[in-house]
C-alpha cells in the first residue's frame, strides 16, 4: 500500500515524431494511500495507457512515477508490486481455479498454509468455493473475471490494485454485487484502488475522487459531489449527471445579461471580452417550480418518464434546457415558468467556468 | 434427401479412403511375394493367386540377398530424436525470445531475424553438403552420429524457430503481462506461464522435426561413409540389378511406421482440444 504520485508525466507512443501526438498529456497528480479512485472517460483518451505507465507495462515517454516518495520509473512491473486486472479475464489455462489464485503467492514464495488460508477466504468472499478445484478453463468468461479479480486481491501488501474496466464482460446483476465487494475489500485493506471505466454511474458510486480525462488531458479531478455540482467545463457538465448539464447561451447588453428563456436579467462577469461566448450552466435537477431567484420559461418540447421523475425538454427561443421534477403533470406544447437558484448556476467562459457568482440584477 | 446425402458423403470418404489406403495395401502384399508373383501380373490374394514369404522381411535382417537393417534403424531413432530435442528446446526459447521481446542490430529487426532462420531452409540442400562436409571434416565428425546431430539440428531449428514464433505471436502478450504483475520474471514467466499453455505448438512442432529429420536422404548420404548408416542410406542400399520389390516394400513399411505410430500419438493430443481458445 502506498501514496502513488505521478510527477510531470506524459506519454506518446511515438516520442521521435516532430509533433508527437500524445496518449497522455503532461500531469502532476498524487493518490493517497487507501483512497479509491476511479479514471472515467470515452475510450481513447489516456486512462489505460495511465494504468499500464504505474503498473510499469509502460515506460513513461517523460517524467517520473514515485511510490511513497521512492522513484520506481526504471523499476519493472514485478518490483513495484501492483496489482492489476485487465478488461479481458486472463487466466492462466493449464491450472485450476486455486492455482489460478494462488499463483501470485506462489511466485513470491509465500508459505503453503498462508497460500490455502488466504485463497480460501477469498473464495468464500467472492463465493466460489465450490468452483477452487475446477480447471480454470472450463469457466464461463464471468467467472474466469472473476478468478482474474480474485488473483488481484489475493495478496494484501500490494502498492495499489488496478481495476482496467473489469466489470464490462460481467453480468449486470452480479456487476452491482461485485462493486460492493470491491468497497467492502478497499474498506478492510484500506487497499488503494484505482478503477478504470467509461460509465459515470460506476465511477460516481464506486470512488471517493473521481478523475475525468479527454483526449489524454484530465479535465478535473474531484469528488464525486464536486464534479457533479461544479463542473469545472462543459464537457464535465455533459459528461456526468443524466440527463447532462444545461448550457444556456448568453448575450450582452452594456452591463446585462439576457438568455432566451430566462426572464430575469442578470449581471455581466467582469473582464469579459467582446469575442467570448457566456454561457449559463446549471444542472436539470437544481431546476424547481418554485423555489430559486432566476426565472425561467419556455414551452415543454418532450416529457421523459423517469419513475416518480419528469425529465422536461423545454425549448426557449434558441436554447433548450432540460429540468427534472418530481410530481409534474402536463403535457406536450404547455408554457411553463420554473426557477433555479442562482448558487446552483455558474457562468461559463468559453467553455470553462469561471468562479464568479451568478447575480440576478431585475426582477 | 438425408439418406441420398449420407449416401453420397460416405460413397466419396470410400472412394477417397481407399485411394489413400491402396499403395498401403500394396506395399503390404508385395512384401510377402517372391519374385515369381511379382512380376507375373496383378496378384492379390495370398495362397490363392500367390504363395506368401517371408523372404523379404527375412532380408532386412540379415536374410540371404540382404543387409540387416536394424543397426541404421537405431542409428536414424538417436539421431532424429536427439537433434529433434534439441532443435526444439533451442528454437522454443529463440521464439519466445523473438516474439515478445526487441531486438535491433543495426538495421536488422525481430523480423528479419525470424527470417534469416527460416531462410536456412531455402537454399537447395546441395549448396550446404560442401560446407558441412569440410566442416565436420575439420571437427573430426565425418561419418558419426555426433556429426549428424549437428547438422540436422542447423537443419530442424528453423523449423521449430518458425512454427513456435507464429504459435507465441497468438498467445495475448496480456498472459505475460498478468505473469509480470503476479510476480514472475521474464524466465519464470515462460517457464511456468507459457510453456504450460504452448503444448499444441511444441507438439505440432516437434513432429514437423521428426518427420523432416526421419526422412532426410542426402545429407545423411553425403555425410557418412561405412562406419555410420542411417535407415533411408541403408533402405536404398538394398537396391541391385535385380530390383528386390519384397524388401524394399517392407523396409518402406517399416521405415514409416514410427511416424504413423507418432501420428496417432499426436492426433489425440491436438483432439483434446489444445489448440482452442488459448485466453477467455
Amino acid at each position: 500500500m502506498a501514496e502513488i504520485q505521478l510527477a510531470n508525466l506524459a506519454h506518446s507512443y511515438n516520442p521521435t515524431a516532430p509533433t508527437p501526438a500524445y496518449a497522455l498529456e503532461p500531469l502532476d497528480m498524487t493518490w493517497s494511500d487507501g483512497q479509491t479512485y476511479a479514471l472515467l472517460g470515452p475510450s481513447g483518451c489516456g486512462k489505460s495507457t495511465m494504468l499500464n505507465i504505474i503498473s510499469g507495462l509502460l515506460r513513461p515517454s517523460t517524467g517520473r512515477v514515485l511510490f511513497d516518495g521512492k522513484d520506481v520509473t526504471a523499476k519493472d512491473t514485478r518490483a513495484r508490486n501492483i496489482a492489476q486486472v485487465f478488461q479481458v479475464p486472463v487466466i492462466y489455462r493449464s491450472m485450476t481455479v486455486a492455482q489460478n489464485i494462488a499463483f501470485p503467492l506462489v511466485c513470491r514464495r509465500v508459505p503453503s498454509h498462508e497460500i490455502r488460508r488466504r485463497v480460501d477466504h477469498l473464495a468464500e468472499l467472492l463465493e466460489m468455493t465450490h468452483l477452487l478445484r475446477t480447471p480454470a478453463v472450463r469457466l464461463t468468461a464471468d467467472q474466469k473475471q472473476l478468478v482474474s479479480l480474485a488473483r488481484g486481491l489475493v495478496r494484501d501488501d500490494v502498492s495499489a490494485l488496478l481495476l482496467d474496466e473489469p466489470l464490462t464482460v460481467i453480468d449486470p446483476h452480479v456487476k452491482f454485487a461485485l462493486r460492493r465487494k470491491l468497497k467492502a475489500i478497499n474498506a478492510e485493506y484500506r487497499m488503494t484502488m484505482v478503477l478504470v471505466t467509461h460509465d459515470q454511474n460506476e465511477a460516481l458510486s464506486f470512488a471517493q475522487t473521481v478523475i475525468v480525462m479527454n483526449h489524454g488531458k484530465v479535465v478535473q479531478a474531484g469528488t464525486p459531489q464536486e464534479l457533479f455540482e461544479r463542473p469545472d467545463n462543459e464537457y464535465v457538465g455533459y459528461f456526468i449527471g443524466s440527463p447532462a448539464m444545461n448550457f444556456l447561451t448568453a448575450h450582452v447588453k452594456g452591463d446585462q445579461t439576457g438568455l432566451d428563456g430566462c426572464d430575469s436579467v442578470l449581471g455581466v462577469p467582469h473582464d469579459l471580452r467582446e469575442t467570448d461566448s457566456l454561457k449559463l450552466g446549471f444542472r436539470p435537477e437544481h431546476v424547481d417550480p418554485v423555489k430559486g431567484d432566476i426565472q425561467l420559461k419556455g414551452s415543454v418540447r418532450k416529457i421523459l418518464f423517469e419513475g416518480v421523475d419528469r425529465v422536461l425538454e423545454i425549448a426557449a427561443g434558441r436554447n433548450l434546457f432540460r429540468a427534472r421534477l418530481d410530481n409534474w403533470s402536463g403535457a406536450v406544447g404547455d408554457q411553463v415558468s420554473l426557477r433555479v437558484p442562482a448558487a446552483n448556476a455558474h457562468w461559463y467562459v468559453n467553455g470553462n467556468r469561471i468562479g464568479q457568482p451568478v447575480t440576478r440584477l431585475a426582477p | 434427401m438425408r439418406t441420398v446425402y449420407l449416401a453420397i458423403k460416405y460413397t466419396a470418404l470410400l472412394l477417397w479412403s481407399s485411394f489413400v489406403v491402396f499403395p498401403f495395401l500394396w506395399a503390404f502384399s508385395t512384401s510377402f511375394k517372391t519374385a515369381n508373383a511379382v512380376t507375373s501380373g496383378p496378384k492379390w490374394i495370398p495362397w490363392l493367386q500367390f504363395e506368401p514369404s517371408l523372404q523379404g522381411w527375412r532380408s532386412l535382417f540379415g536374410g540371404v540377398g540382404g543387409t540387416d537393417i536394424s543397426g541404421p534403424y537405431l542409428n536414424s531413432v538417436i539421431v532424429t530424436f536427439s537433434a529433434s530435442l534439441i532443435s526444439l528446446t533451442l528454437g522454443t526459447l529463440a521464439a519466445y525470445g523473438l516474439s515478445r521481446f526487441q531486438f535491433r542490430a543495426g538495421p536488422i529487426r525481430n523480423a528479419d531475424i525470424t527470417f534469416f532462420f527460416i531462410s536456412q531452409r531455402i537454399m537447395p540442400p546441395i549448396v550446404l553438403a560442401i560446407p558441412f562436409f569440410l566442416m565436420l571434416r575439420q571437427l573430426g565428425l565425418l561419418d558419426s552420429l555426433a556429426g549428424l546431430v549437428l547438422v540436422y539440428i542447423a537443419l530442424l531449428m528453423p523449423i521449430a524457430v518458425w512454427v513456435m514464433v507464429d504459435f507465441f505471436n497468438n498467445i495475448p502478450r496480456e498472459l505475460d503481462e498478468m505473469a509480470w504483475l503476479d510476480g514472475c520474471s521474464p524466465v519464470t514467466t515462460f517457464f511456468r506461464v507459457i510453456l504450460p499453455n504452448s503444448l499444441p505448438g511444441l507438439v505440432v512442432a516437434g513432429m514437423f522435426c521428426v518427420i523432416f529429420g526421419w526422412n532426410d536422404f542426402f545429407f545423411a548420404f553425403t555425410l557418412t561413409f561405412t562406419q555410420t548408416q542411417l535407415l533411408p542410406v541403408a533402405i536404398v542400399s538394398l537396391n541391385s540389378s535385380v530390383t528386390p520389390w519384397w524388401s524394399l516394400s517392407a523396409s518402406a513399411l517399416i521405415s514409416i511406421a514410427p511416424l504413423v505410430l507418432l501420428a496417432f500419438v499426436v492426433e489425440r493430443f491436438l483432439s483434446r482440444g489444445g489448440l482452442a481458445g488459448a485466453i477467455r
